[in-house]
C-alpha cells in the first residue's frame, strides 16, 4: 500500500509501538487498573453492581478506558507534538494531502484501540473470565462509535492545543475524572447524588453504559448509544474540518 | 505584511539564491511557493501550477528542505525513506550512500547529529526526483567538510537539470553555488543578478593594507595617483588604500619596487557579503528603492 495514507499509517503504527506514553496509558494502565479494581470487589454478585459479578462489571467497563486513553491522552499529545516540532509542515511540504494525516490518525487510533482491547481481554480471561456478551451488535456498535468519537476528539484536541505539554495537561485533566467517574471508578450506585449527576452526562460514562449494559444483559442502553453516535458524528465532522496539515 | 509586491523569476535549470537580513520575508516567500502559506493577493506559478489550488499536482514535483521542521523522534532513517517515497522515488540507498548516511540506516531521528539531520533532509528532498528543489538554510550547523559535500551534491543535482531555490545566510555559499541571487529586504526585492554583477554594482571597493616603519612620501604619492585609488589613509605605520579592485594589482606592483617590501600585505576583495551589506545600508530609511525593473516570479519552466 504505497498511497500517502498507507505510508503514514505504516509509519505511525510502528512509531506507536515505540512510544512510552502509548505503551503506558493505552496498553499497560487499563490492564493494571482493571486487574486491581476488578479484584478489589471480589466476584460475588452485588447490588452495587446491579447483581452482576463485580469483576465482570469492570472487564466490561475497561474497554472504554482503552478508548478514552487513546483519544484523550495518546492522540492529543502525539499531534500537538508533531505540529509544535514542524513534523506536520514537513509532511505537508512533502506532498501528503491535507486530509491524509487526519485519516491516518483515525486508522491508527482505531487499530491501537482494537489491539489494546484484545490484549485487555486476553489478560482478563484467565484471571476473572470474560463475561458472556448478551447483545453483541449493540456492544460492537457502541465500541466502534465510541472509538470514532474519542479518536476524533483526540485529533481535534491535538489540532487546537498549542503544544505537546498543553495537550498532555489538558488530556490528563479530562481523562482522569472521566476515568474515575465514568468507567474505572466506583459503580454509580455507590456514588453520591451530586457526583452521580456530574458523572451521568460525561462522554465516557455514556460510552461505558452503551457498552456495559448490553454486554452484561442489564438493558439496551439505547439512549446512551444514541448519545455516543451523536458524539461520534459531531466530533468527526468538527475534527475533519479543523484538522489540516 | 511580510512580503509585498514581490516579483521574481527562477529560471529553469539554475541555482537561484534568496538572501537578505533576518525578517526580510525569504521564508515566507518560500512557504508561499511550497503552498504552505496562501498569498493575500497576486499571482504565483511554480512549474506552471498554482501552489495553493493545485498543491496535490505540484508537491510531488518539488523537493523541500524546510528551515524549522523535524521528523518523528523514533522514526528510523530507512523508515523515513519509506515514508516519503512516492512512485517517482529513486533508490534511497544510493542517496544515503552519497550523503554518508548508510551506516545510520537503522538509527532513529533523535539520535542523529545536526549535520546528519540536515543531510537526511536533503536526501528526502531529492528522493522523488523533483524538478524544483527548495533548500532553506540547508547547511546551517554543518561542519566545513559536510558543507562541501552538500555543495557538491547540489551542483550534481543542478547538473542533472534540477532547478534549485536556495535560501541562505551564508554568502560564501550563495557565491559558490548560485548563478543568480535575489536580495530581499522588508518583503521586497532590492536587487537581483549574478553574484559577480551584484558585487560590481554594490561593493566595488577593494582594500589593500600594509605596514611600513617610515613610509616615504614619494611612495604614498605614487600610490595615490594609481588608477582607481580613492583613498589612502595612514595611521602610524599602517597604510590603508581603498579603491577599485584593480588597485590590488597596481599597489602590489608599486610596492615591489620599494625596499623593503612589506611583509604583511593584505587585501580585501569585495564579496557578495559586502554587496549585501552595501545594499541593505543603502536601503535603510523609508525610501528604500525597489528594483526598478522588477522581474517576474518563480517558474522553473524549461
Amino acid at each position: 500500500m504505497n498511497t500517502a495514507v498507507g505510508r503514514l499509517v505504516r509509519a505511525e503504527l510502528r512509531l506507536m509501538t515505540r512510544d512510552p506514553l502509548v505503551l503506558t496509558f493505552v496498553f499497560a494502565f487499563p490492564i493494571v487498573t482493571m486487574l486491581i479494581i476488578g479484584g478489589a470487589f471480589g466476584t460475588t454478585p452485588d447490588r452495587a453492581f446491579e447483581f452482576t459479578n463485580p469483576s465482570h462489571w469492570y472487564v466490561a467497563s475497561y474497554l472504554t478506558v482503552v478508548i478514552a486513553a487513546t483519544g484523550l491522552v495518546m492522540l492529543p499529545v502525539h499531534l500537538a507534538s508533531y505540529r509544535e516540532r514542524g513534523v506536520l509542515r514537513r509532511f505537508a511540504a512533502a506532498g501528503f494531502p491535507r486530509w491524509s494525516f487526519a485519516i491516518a490518525q483515525l486508522i491508527v487510533g482505531l487499530t491501537t484501540t482494537a489491539v489494546a482491547c484484545a490484549l485487555l481481554l486476553a489478560v482478563a480471561a484467565p484471571v476473572y473470565g470474560v463475561p458472556a456478551v448478551h447483545d453483541g451488535w449493540r456492544v460492537a456498535a457502541a465500541l466502534l462509535l465510541g472509538a470514532i468519537a474519542f479518536v476524533s476528539i483526540g485529533v481535534l484536541l491535538g489540532s487546537v492545543l498549542p503544544s505537546a505539554r498543553a495537550a498532555q495537561a489538558v488530556g490528563l485533566l479530562i481523562f482522569f475524572p472521566s476515568f474515575l467517574l465514568g468507567a474505572g471508578g466506583p459503580p454509580p450506585h455507590v456514588m453520591g447524588s451530586v457526583v452521580k449527576q456530574v458523572a451521568g452526562p460525561l462522554p465516557l460514562t455514556l460510552l461505558t453504559n452503551a457498552v456495559r449494559e448490553p454486554w452484561l444483559g442489564l438493558g439496551p442502553a439505547t439512549g446512551s448509544l444514541i448519545a455516543v453516535a451523536a458524539m461520534a458524528l459531531a466530533a468527526s465532522v468538527i475534527a475533519a474540518r479543523r484538522t489540516v496539515l | 505584511m511580510v512580503v509585498d509586491g514581490l516579483d521574481l523569476d527562477v529560471p529553469a535549470g539554475e541555482i537561484v539564491g534568496l538572501i537578505g537580513a533576518n525578517g526580510a520575508g525569504k521564508t515566507t516567500t518560500v512557504e508561499c511557493i511550497q503552498g504552505l502559506r496562501k498569498p493575500d493577493s497576486g499571482q504565483l506559478r511554480v512549474l506552471g501550477l498554482d501552489p495553493v489550488t493545485q498543491a496535490e499536482q505540484l508537491r510531488p514535483l518539488v523537493g523541500s528542505q524546510l528551515q524549522h521542521s523535524a521528523l518523528p523522534d523514533r522514526l528510523r532513517v530507512a523508515e523515513a525513506l519509506d515514508l516519503f517515497s512516492t512512485r517517482r522515488a529513486r533508490d534511497g540507498g544510493e542517496l544515503l550512500e552519497q550523503f554518508g548516511l548508510t551506516e545510520r540506516r537503522r538509527s532513529v531521528f533523535s539520535s542523529l547529529s545536526g549535520g546528519e539531520r540536515q543531510r537526511l533532509f536533503l536526501v528526502l528532498a531529492l528522493l522523488n526526483r523533483p524538478r524544483l528543489v527548495i533548500l532553506d538554510e540547508l547547511t546551517q550547523g554543518l561542519d566545513p567538510a559536510a558543507r562541501r559535500d552538500v555543495w557538491a551534491a547540489i551542483r550534481q543535482l543542478n547538473g542533472e537539470g534540477t532547478t534549485v531555490l536556495l535560501v541562505t545566510h551564508e554568502m560564501d555559499e550563495a557565491e559558490a553555488l548560485c548563478s543568480q541571487v535575489v536580495v530581499m529586504r522588508a518583503g521586497q526585492i532590492l536587487d537581483a543578478g549574478a553574484p559577480a554583477d551584484l558585487v560590481r554594482r554594490h561593493a566595488s571597493t577593494a582594500v589593500v593594507r600594509f605596514s611600513m616603519a617610515d613610509p616615504p612620501a614619494a611612495l604614498l604619492d605614487q600610490v595615490r595617483q594609481l588608477d582607481g585609488v580613492q583613498e589612502v589613509e595612514q595611521a602610524g605605520t599602517r597604510i590603508t588604500v581603498r579603491g577599485h579592485r584593480r588597485i590590488i594589482a597596481y599597489v602590489g606592483a608599486v610596492l615591489v619596487c620599494w625596499e623593503p617590501v612589506p611583509a604583511d600585505l593584505s587585501v580585501h576583495v569585495p564579496s557578495l557579503e559586502d554587496a549585501l551589506l552595501g545594499l541593505l545600508d543603502g536601503a535603510h530609511g523609508a525610501a528604500a528603492e525597489v528594483m526598478p525593473d522588477n522581474k517576474e516570479l518563480v517558474g522553473g519552466r524549461r
